[in-house]
């Protein structure tokens, strides 16, 4: 059985938030040792749920529990210059260290020199060195200040508000991997050179990144930026719709999109007032509408997994609108195991995702659930 | 005609992509910016479309510009045998080979991770494709929105009560370029350690899913289906994003009671005596949001979210695109910053999101132009004389 990518780093974590968990989760699932720093009354995440059977407690939180698989626990009272020794000797050992605060435990203790193999990555809301009122920032004010919220959902109706994304905590997540990212590439060159590296990683720039396609074109004045909440979109007829078991996604751009589509409606009389290469040459607000409202009615009495599969076949891009409750059951999902079982002592047996890469050599696997409170104070020498 | 060493962590790494569009090729300009010589394996016969959108010249194309920075270009014809014995060369050379082309267009080349095992035994190859490269949906295709939607991620992003309409049309192909590029580094630390290589078979379905995984593990824990929900939050009250004058936006997060209190006071908001703890703003959240977005509606939004912030309330302006562009902090910052460009001289573009110190990797040059490094692949890294190449360009196997 392999050990998994990052087998043999050791890693520390001091986060309070969930980008430095997702973080440091990454990387626990790829193997490497990540001893996860808490201060006496445990991680934030421990305190915000949903909890098993909706009782707070520590060890009852689900959010807590997915972000910290693969981890070890362990207390420390950073007040205490004996805990604060407990660490530094910690660190001496350490290949990495993770915190998400600007205000980071090397620069509290005015020695960010003292550790010159450590890899030490820091992530902030807008880069370590941004004002002290910018820094407040939550997982809103990041998804917003870096514009996705803004042209949230496509074709936004100015009404209505820019949206913070899926669930709670979608640019921590992008946060997280960027600096996982990171992080793994200087444990490489600390490999192959002994030395360590400081990475300052802006959570609002990783959101302007993942934009890079669209944004650099207006930075360069190819197309226009602007104040419209449609700014990011492409046009089309691409768009959710309700059908009779809940939502269908269609995108379409070609012609052979548009044939494949009629074949699966079985050849209704309205698609033959639209040209067979309309999507390429007559793509018009007017024509998009039009379609649109047809195409409703007609999807309004379809099942989303049948059809889908249909379309599929016939080289439509329509897909359900998946919720949590059809992925465990999906066959490409069970084909990759992208799910797992795993047994947490509080949360009892519950469904995990995992990750989306199949590894040959070093396959991720969920070994340990989230760690109790301190539950590695006795094991690991400090 | 050696490359110029550009630093950064990755420093001394070769990877060739065999990338289009936009998933495949963040993956290789994130592997750049850390660093990496990435050269992308490009064809005039069978070019990334983002060398033909948004005008007739592939070295000038708008969106292929605004990715693929410090990458290189070799253009090789796959379709030919020779080309095909070309590539398995560079493949001799590499350390990583990355694809997002349509599902079995490797294995037909005989580019499957086995053959290149053979070449290159310790090589890592990457394979990203919508549902991952086998398995019984393979066969299906999609773009960004599908698998968003496939994943279960749009299904939570919507007004509430209404059809989730997802995240913007862009999201998605990117997030899995970074994954991708995550997956490749960590197995480059495992093959440092081990001497092994690997295969890497990545979902861009499960990237999507992976972003949610928080609300997945929750719904298996508590049973209940997670919902698209706008900007609600179970830990904070109000949350949202309250309109202000011309147009703009404001998020608002208010954590706690204290920030509530002095949100109420900023605002004028009429005394709430029922409104003092999160559970009970909870309770009467809508009524909340209207008393807020009448008062924040007439004011200016950047001004506000200043005042906000200098009492302590998490409020920011929920920008735009002019309003991103034209961020003087962000060009400050590097966020955004110049690189060559063949054509203009220079090009502003998105920098990446990291700095690092030491060892920062340069990023100076723009996109290549097609077949920019066939000097450098063919003559400097295979060794092939001139002459060869002039023929083989004759041939078309360079084309």
């Amino acid at each position: 059985m392999s050990k998994g990518a990052l087998a043999g780093s050791l890693i520390v974590e001091m986060a309070s938030r969930v980008c430095g968990e997702y973080c440091g989760k990454l990387l626990a699932d790829f193997g490497a040792e990540v001893i996860k720093i808490e201060p006496p009354g445990g991680s934030p995440t421990r305190a915000m749920g949903p909890f098993k059977d909706g009782i707070a407690g520590p060890e009852r939180s689900a959010l807590f529990g997915y972000l910290n698989t693969n981890k070890k626990s362990v207390v420390l009272d950073l007040s205490l210059a004996t805990d604060r020794a407990k660490l530094d000797n910690l660190l001496v050992r350490a290949n990495a260290l993770i915190e998400d605060s600007p205000r980071t435990y090397l620069k509290r203790c005015g020695t960010p020199d003292r550790f010159p193999h450590l890899v030490e990555c820091v992530i902030t809301p807008f880069g370590s060195d941004a004002p002290d009122a910018m820094q407040i920032a939550t997982s809103l004010g990041v998804i917003n200040a870096g514009g996705w919220a803004y042209h949230t959902p496509s074709e936004a109706a100015p009404h209505l508000a820019p949206l913070k994304g899926a669930g709670r905590f979608l640019p921590d997540c992008e946060a997280g991997i960027d600096a996982a990212l990171c992080l793994a590439a200087s444990l490489f060159r600390q490999r192959r050179s002994g030395e360590g590296q400081s990475i300052d990683l802006s959570e609002v720039e990783v959101q302007i990144n993942r934009v890079d396609a669209v944004m650099g074109r207006m930075l360069a004045g190819e197309a226009e930026p602007s104040a419209a909440r449609t700014a990011y979109d492409m046009g089309g007829p691409g768009k959710a719709f309700a059908c009779a078991d809940g939502f269908l996604y269609l995108f379409m751009t070609t012609k052979a999109h548009w044939k494949g589509l009629c074949e699966l409606m079985g050849q209704p009389d309205w698609a033959a007032d639209f040209a067979e290469d309309w999507l390429e040459f007559a793509c018009t607000a007017e024509r998009v509408a039009l379609f649109r409202e047809r195409f409703a009615e007609w999807a309004a009495a379809q099942e989303k997994h049948a059809v889908s599969e249909a379309g599929q076949k016939l080289g439509v891009a329509i897909v359900p609108v998946n919720s949590a409750a059809d992925l465990p059951d999906n066959v490409q999902f069970q084909y990759r195991g992208y799910f797992q079982t795993l047994e947490h002592p509080v949360l009892g047996q519950a469904l995990y995702p995992t990750v989306p890469y199949r590894m040959s050599a070093t396959p991720v696997k969920l070994a340990t659930p989230a760690p109790a409170l301190g539950q590695h104070g006795g094991e690991i020498s400090l | 005609m050696t490359r110029p060493d550009r630093l950064g962590p990755l420093s001394g790494v070769r990877v060739l992509a065999f990338t289009k569009v936009w998933a495949g090729p963040y993956a290789g300009k994130y592997l750049a910016h850390l660093g990496a010589e990435v050269i992308k394996i490009e064809s005039r016969s069978n070019l990334d479309e983002m060398r033909a959108y948004g005008g007739v010249d592939v070295d000038a194309a708008p969106y292929f510009l605004s990715i693929n920075q410090e990458v290189l270009s070799v253009q090789v014809n796959l379709k030919t045998p020779e080309g095909l014995d070309l590539v398995k060369q560079m493949v001799g050379q590499s350390d990583v080979v990355i694809d997002n082309i349509r599902g079995g267009a490797m294995e037909r080349s005989g580019l499957d991770y086995a053959h290149l095992k053979a070449i290159k035994p310790d090589i890592i190859q990457l394979s990203l494709k919508m549902w991952g490269n086998e398995g019984p949906l393979a066969y299906q295709t999609g773009y960004a929105p599908s698998f968003a939607a496939l994943s279960g991620l749009n299904y939570l992003v919507g007004h509430e009560g209404e059809v989730p309409r997802g995240m913007n049309i862009r999201y998605g192909d990117s997030s899995a370029g970074a994954y991708a590029a995550l997956a490749i580094v960590a197995a480059l630390n495992h093959r440092e350690a081990t001497g092994e290589g690997q295969f890497i078979d990545l979902s861009a379905v499960e990237a999507m899913t992976s972003l949610i995984g928080d609300s997945l593990l929750a719904w298996s824990v508590t049973g209940e289906v997670p919902q698209a929900d706008g900007n609600y939050h179970a830990e904070m009250c109000p949350h949202g994003a309250y309109p202000c004058a011309d147009g703009a936006w404001l998020s608002i997060a208010v954590a706690d009671d204290t920030q509530w209190a002095a949100l109420r006071r900023a605002l004028d908001l009429a005394p709430s005596p029922s409104h003092l703890t999160l559970e009970s703003r909870q309770a009467d959240r809508h009524a909340i949001d209207a008393a807020i977005a009448a008062k924040t509606a007439s004011h200016d939004a950047t001004t506000l979210a200043e005042n906000l912030r200098a009492l302590g309330i998490p409020a920011f302006r929920s920008a735009s695109s002019i309003d991103l562009c034209s961020d003087d902090a962000l060009w400050q910052r590097g966020a955004f910053r110049m690189v060559s460009d063949q054509k203009s001289g220079s090009r502003p573009i998105i920098g990446p999101p990291w700095r690092m110190n030491p060892d920062q990797a340069k990023i100076e040059r723009g996109a290549p132009l097609l077949g920019e490094h066939n000097d450098y692949v063919y003559g400097e890294l295979l060794g092939l004389p001139p002459g060869d190449i002039a023929q083989l360009t004759l041939r078309k196997v360079i084309d």
